[in-house]
């Protein structure tokens, strides 16, 4: 009886929903031309399919996300890694990178990196977008890292010890693992952050997913149509990664 | 709990059904002239393209567009508001009655005449180009800009994009939001050279003599710029096509126009 | 040592070949003057863009965190005691705003849903036909009759962005209490939403304090995307200042530090009072 009711309330409340955007979409003075729409993902017929513009930005987007989530997962690894060891001045120094990184807006740190550092070092647009958008979400993971460390206790390490085993092994065969286990989730979530916050390297001229659709729509003013589909292909990324992820996390917990 | 759905429903109901996009209907039935008179404000939209529009350094704004919008709402007896909007959105925002009319150095294309309307000319403008030196050595037309391995900046959305993808299919382009970021892409050697509607690349290579050239001296394109609005209101497009007559003929362009565009007496009132 | 050795030598490094390859001209000595400056002819100090710019980001932060909270607690209840359909409702809302980027969400709101809503209520006009004194007031805790409708739906778009974040904190903070909670308020009488009120919410509040701030540390960088409608924000009046005197690295730095100014001195005190409060659990 309650299933059936929460049911019709969802399908009611979509319904509304529905009814709203339909009826702004109609009343809102704008020229829809969803049909224009294909060519702009697909061209081509029967076998040669060419990738349109939004869909070679969407590449551009995943591989930005794909080399990011590794140097990310890398860079809070170490800084993790750094500022529980017993140097001081590495303690610092990773104390400094996550602090500053933490405390100030990614858009700010793209632009500074672009037009100030990578001059400086020659680095290409495409690499200082990476590496600004790696820099930025690895200091969100070194304290995912950093927590998921502390987190096992202290009893573990010592054990481990008593064993004999070196410290580089405790880490690869004790706290890894179990850090892991426990951090995935929060590491998950960051890999969406970084997928959504990609979209800022359009800033810098880097033809993403974003600024592809801000070309398409500077050019032919499709604005609404574009803005909507870009979401949308957003949406199946993340909600497919997420998917992805929770699946992962069950395997995780019927191994251990 | 069962209150906090109904409140949630009735908030959105409220939403809903009272507002939903009357906006669109509301936008067209009246002239903005009227509406403007009613109001008192005339809100006009514009975007920083030096020196058309910028800020000085009191952070008040100036500018040849700037003039041509205060003395426009001085003669029709109203305020003026200036909404800074991004380039790459001006025209959604127009559209969507974030301000009444866009006075921004807007060159009449068809592509943009296809969504919203345009005045006569009260101004032309013309594209032209800064290079550097060192990248661009020895290039001295399109032709030369004109080849694969050759990178353009330019501000993204606007006609100066349109023109060099026109005069220079091959080249590769760099888009950015602002004129600024293109201009530094170029100044750190990036970019063989920045695309602007003139005088703009002319000041630049002039302060910066030693990085920069002008590689090509008469401007490549010829664009007239308008007053830009929504479609369907002709009383407004009269009333501002009249009124670019009248200041034409008055000579209140073309003087604004020599101040902006052919003296520096303006650059003190920047830096 | 060696760490420390390795640093210094990679700061010159890049310090060095940063004059030789930017040949970069640097011109401090015009910055202060976009923060403050005095007018020449009543001779007192002006704001100028910069601590304007400063102030707007302050305010949409305040404004959106607490539109958010608001939101954010009434979604994050619902996904946590709700009924199946209240799920649903917190569930959709958390993830589609969470799946999208802010940017995204930020223009579609922009342009689709606040001319849609926000311009229809006319807070423009109402401003303008109100006194002097309260457009001044309005001005100073909002903005501008000019600007208020694009300050009020960044508000509610940073607002529903944030929102999103802060249900998922809130659900956290209630379904973490222990069950025995519950069965302790059920066995002295209370009734089932007396204790949800009573018991149950202060805790959670509790729990999720130091969460909730640091979403407002969040919501300040956040902030800065809405430059990209034109809200004249921190952000907006840097790019704004690049346009016109072209100094990119003083302007950038310059706001960079702002930001930092803002944010730093916020997060280390949470971290101070989070650990303070710690050993009391």
């Amino acid at each position: 009886m309650h299933l059936r009711r929460n049911l019709i309330k969802s399908v009611l409340f979509i319904a509304f929903l529905a009814a709203v955007l339909t009826l702004g979409y109609q009343n809102l003075e704008y020229n829809w031309q969803w049909y224009r729409l294909k060519a702009y993902f697909f061209s081509g017929q029967g076998m040669d399919i060419v990738p349109g513009l939004l869909m070679q930005g969407l590449a551009v987007t995943l591989k930005i996300s794909g080399i990011g989530l590794v140097l990310s997962l890398f860079l809070g690894g170490v800084s993790a890694v750094a500022r529980l060891s017993p140097f001081p001045v590495l303690r610092i120094l990773a104390w400094l990178y996550v602090e500053t990184i933490r405390n100030t807006p990614l858009l700010i740190q793209i632009f500074l990196v672009y037009f100030v550092i990578s001059p400086v070092l020659d680095i290409s647009a495409f690499w200082s977008a990476v590496w600004a958008l790696s820099l930025f979400e690895g200091a969100y993971a070194s304290e995912i890292i950093r927590s998921g460390i502390l987190g096992i206790p202290k009893g573990q390490v010592e054990a481990a010890l008593g064993l004999g085993l070196s410290r580089p092994v405790i880490y690869y065969k004790v706290i890894i693992p179990q850090m892991l286990r426990t951090t995935l989730p929060m590491l998950a979530g960051q890999s969406v952050s970084l997928i959504k916050d990609s979209a800022l390297v359009s800033t810098i001229s880097i033809y993403d997913l974003t600024m592809q659709a801000q070309k398409i729509v500077s050019e032919t003013f499709l604005t609404f149509e574009i803005w909507f589909a870009v979401a949308l292909c957003y949406l199946i990324i993340t909600a497919s990664l997420s998917f992805f992820i929770r699946k992962l996390e069950i395997r995780m917990k019927f191994i251990h | 709990m069962k209150r906090l759905t109904a409140i949630f429903v009735v908030l959105m109901l409220a939403a809903g059904t009272a507002f939903a996009g009357q906006t669109g209907a509301m936008l067209s039935k009246e002239s903005i002239v009227e509406k403007i008179q009613k109001q008192g404000v005339l809100r006009v939209g514009m975007s920083t393209f030096v020196p058309w529009a910028m800020k000085d350094k009191n952070g008040e704004l100036i500018g040849f567009e700037i003039d041509v919008a205060k003395k426009l709402a001085k003669d029709m007896g109203v305020k003026i508001e200036f909404v800074p909007t991004a380039w790459s959105g001006i025209i959604p925002a127009l559209l969507t009655g974030k301000f009444d009319v866009i006075i921004g150095g807007m060159g009449i294309t068809p592509e943009r005449n296809l969504k919203v309307n345009f005045t006569m000319p009260y101004e032309f403008s013309g594209m032209s180009m800064v290079a550097h030196k060192k990248k661009a050595d020895g290039f001295s037309g399109v032709e030369d800009f004109n080849k694969k391995e050759v990178t353009i900046a330019v501000r993204m959305g606007t006609t100066a994009e349109q023109a060099a993808r026109k005069f220079m299919p091959k080249a590769q382009f760099k888009l950015f939001e602002n004129e600024s970021q293109a201009l530094q892409e170029l100044n750190l050697g990036r970019v063989h050279a920045v695309v602007s509607s003139a005088p703009m690349p002319a000041f630049h290579a002039l302060k910066f003599p030693d990085k920069l050239f002008v590689p090509i001296k008469e401007n490549f394109t010829k664009e007239p710029i308008g007053f830009a609005l929504r479609k369907g209101d002709y009383d407004a497009l009269n009333f501002f096509n009249n009124w670019i007559l009248i200041n034409h003929a008055s000579g209140f362009l073309k003087e604004r126009q020599t101040y902006w565009f052919e003296t520096k007496e303006w650059e003190r009132l920047v830096q | 040592m060696v760490a420390l050795a390795l640093v210094a030598a990679a700061i010159s490094f890049f310090l060095s070949r940063m004059g030789s390859v930017l040949a970069y001209e640097w011109d401090w000595s015009a910055i202060p003057r976009y923060f403050m400056f005095r007018d020449g002819e009543t001779g007192r100090l002006v704001p100028n863009i910069l601590l304007k710019g400063f102030f707007t980001t302050i305010k949409l932060s305040i404004w959106a965190t607490v539109l958010a909270f608001v939101l954010g607690t009434l979604s994050g209840i619902m996904g946590a005691r709700g009924d199946g359909f209240q799920r649903f409702v917190s569930r959709t809302y958390v993830e589609t705003v969470r799946n999208v980027p802010s940017l995204v969400l930020l223009i579609i709101f922009y342009y689709f849903v606040s001319s849609q809503f926000l311009d229809i209520l006319g807070l423009d006009e109402w401003l303008r036909r109100q006194s002097p004194g309260v457009r001044e007031f309005t001005g100073f805790i909002l903005a501008d009759p000019g600007s208020i409708n694009a300050f009020a739906s960044a508000v509610a778009a940073l607002a529903l962005y944030e929102g999103a974040y802060i249900s998922e904190i809130v659900r956290g903070g209630i379904l973490g209490l222990p069950r025995g909670q519950w069965e302790a308020a059920y066995s002295i009488g209370l009734s089932g939403p007396k204790t949800f009120r009573l018991v149950i919410l202060p805790q959670a509040f509790r729990q999720v304090a130091f969460p909730l701030a640091g979403q407002f540390i969040s919501t300040i960088k956040d902030s800065a995307i809405v430059s990209v409608i034109s809200i004249q924000e921190l952000t907006f009046q840097g790019m704004e200042l690049m346009s016109a005197t072209f100094l990119t690295f003083e302007v950038w730095i310059t706001v960079t530090l702002l930001y930092f100014a803002l944010t730093f001195p916020l997060s280390r005190a949470i971290s101070l009072l989070e650990k303070r409060s710690a050993p009391r659990e």
